[in-house]
């Protein structure tokens, strides 16, 4: 057996360093988009699971389960595969061909929607540990539901579920690897190409897991921050 | 003022109101105690629309709560409401506490709503919390803010469910005395308490309550010299044992 030949300069020397390098601004590019709208989004539906009309928490109940149950994998390949299919003729030629990196786009739809479902569940919990009198107490001095929400309910289940959501947003930059199977050109992807031209894979997956380690540990830094900076006296703070 | 007609509330076979009928008139004072379970703050609550009644009528100020084209943020307007866990806005400062429904719902500019918030919390004796959050005061000094919060919309009607239940007893003394001076400044005021001291000095009637029905009502005096049930002298008894 021949000896394996570690070479770790294939990591960035030329042209597979910059290869890298572009696969880590599309995850990091990937991973901060569907974060932000799956956060936006996953607020929104889970306020709407808890409000006292039934037709918007049924609507909510029904996304958070679709979007929950399915794997993301299938999802993604919905999104890509099946999803233009439906649409008439020109406009699947528009979204193939009209828009550049269109299978980046779909893969925000697909990881955005996802996360969104999981975002829900924790915004949800948050509210419903928040007593009823405290909804009480913000109608009482006139507000109206939206205004509860809005300035009070929300706010407070934020801050009640930052832990699950650092490992959420965690959760989104590691799932955007999945998007290698849509030929999205990120890490995972980049790191498999680099395999396949040089054939030293131990040396393009490791500097895959270390790129992922290092944009994770940031953002555990980052929510560190968020959760320090949002801590009120009474409510859960880091110690 | 305030008039409940014959209401009634249940969750399927429990009755949790049953047919209460009660006059409050403007700047009456009116105490309700009871048993727990007793619908004390049902009632309250009622009164202030944060829960739905089947059967009767509440009318407060001529706009009747049964209607369901009622505005109910209108009515809610004329009615502070204080609560037993004080439920102050723990993610706000005191000052933002304060001043956020007056802002918000009245549209008051930032400045008038902070002159007039540390009016009302020179009013409860504690101007120099102001910057702190809720987490940061005692119990006591949390559930004045909560008064302070209520009166900021200018209530004509205010509403106490329970406020000195969930404090240590140093602590009572000093919600108490605030309502007192509130009580005496003519506010039309509906109190859920057990404090007997606090109806004998402020009380214009005290109610009794027992499974979801008003048992007995009195003015002060008569309420505890000689209550007319069984069942009001038996709590009584057990409520002024010291």
């Amino acid at each position: 057996m021949l000896a394996y030949d570690f070479k770790w300069s294939i990591l960035w020397a030329d042209p597979y360093g910059s290869w890298m390098l572009e696969g880590i601004w599309v995850t990091i590019k990937l991973g901060v988009i569907c974060w932000f709208i799956a956060l936006f989004l996953g607020t929104l539906i889970g306020t709407l699971r808890v409000t006292p009309w039934k037709l918007s928490r049924l609507f909510a109940t029904g996304y958070t389960e679709l979007f929950r149950d399915i794997p993301l994998l299938v999802q993604l390949f919905f999104w890509y595969f099946a999803a233009p299919r439906i649409l008439p003729h020109s406009w699947e030629m528009y979204l193939y061909r009209g828009i550049p990196n269109s299978e980046f786009w779909i893969v925000v739809v697909g990881l955005s929607l996802y996360t969104s479902s999981r975002i829900a569940e924790h915004i949800r919990a948050g509210m419903q540990s928040i007593s009823d009198d405290q909804y009480n107490a913000a109608l009482s001095t006139g507000f109206t539901q939206f205004q509860t929400y809005r300035y009070v309910i929300i706010p407070y289940a934020i801050r009640l579920v930052i832990p699950p959501l650092t490992t959420e947003c965690l959760t989104v930059f590691k799932n955007t690897s999945l998007a290698m199977t849509v030929a999205v050109l990120e890490t995972t992807f980049m790191s498999q190409q680099i395999e396949a031209y040089t054939f030293h894979g131990i040396e393009a997956t490791t500097g895959a897991c270390v790129v992922y380690m290092i944009i994770t540990l940031t953002v555990v830094m980052i929510m560190g921050l968020v959760e320090k900076r949002l801590a009120v006296p009474g409510l859960i703070t880091r110690r | 003022m305030i008039e409940i007609k014959n209401v009634s509330k249940w969750f399927g076979d429990f009755r949790v109101l049953e047919n209460v009928s009660e006059t409050i008139e403007k700047g009456q004072v009116v105490v309700i105690c009871g048993p727990s379970g007793a619908g004390k703050s049902m009632l309250c609550k009622c009164l202030n629309g944060l829960e739905p009644f089947q059967e009767g009528d509440i009318v407060v100020d001529g706009i009747s709560l049964a209607d369901p084209s009622t505005d109910l943020i209108k009515l809610r307007q004329k009615m502070g409401m204080v609560f037993q866990r004080f439920e102050l806005y723990p993610h706000m400062k005191i000052l933002e506490n304060i001043t956020i429904a007056p802002i918000k719902v009245k549209k008051m500019s930032q400045a008038d709503a902070e002159k007039k918030a540390f009016e009302l919390l020179e009013r409860v004796g504690i101007p120099e919390q102001a910057k702190k959050y809720p987490g940061n005061l005692s119990g006591g000094q949390q559930q004045r803010v909560a008064i302070a919060r209520a009166l900021a919309m200018e209530p004509e009607i205010m509403l106490f469910d329970e406020p000195t239940s969930a404090l240590d007893p140093e602590m009572i003394k000093e919600v108490l005395d605030v309502m007192i001076n509130l009580a005496k400044s003519g506010m039309t005021m509906v109190v859920v308490t057990h404090e007997m001291g606090f109806a004998r000095e402020v009380a214009d009637e005290i109610i009794f309550m027992e499974k979801g029905s008003i048992v007995e009502r009195g003015t002060d005096v008569s309420f505890f010299k000689n209550p007319k049930s069984e069942r009001t002298k038996e709590f009584l008894d057990k409520i002024l044992l010291v």
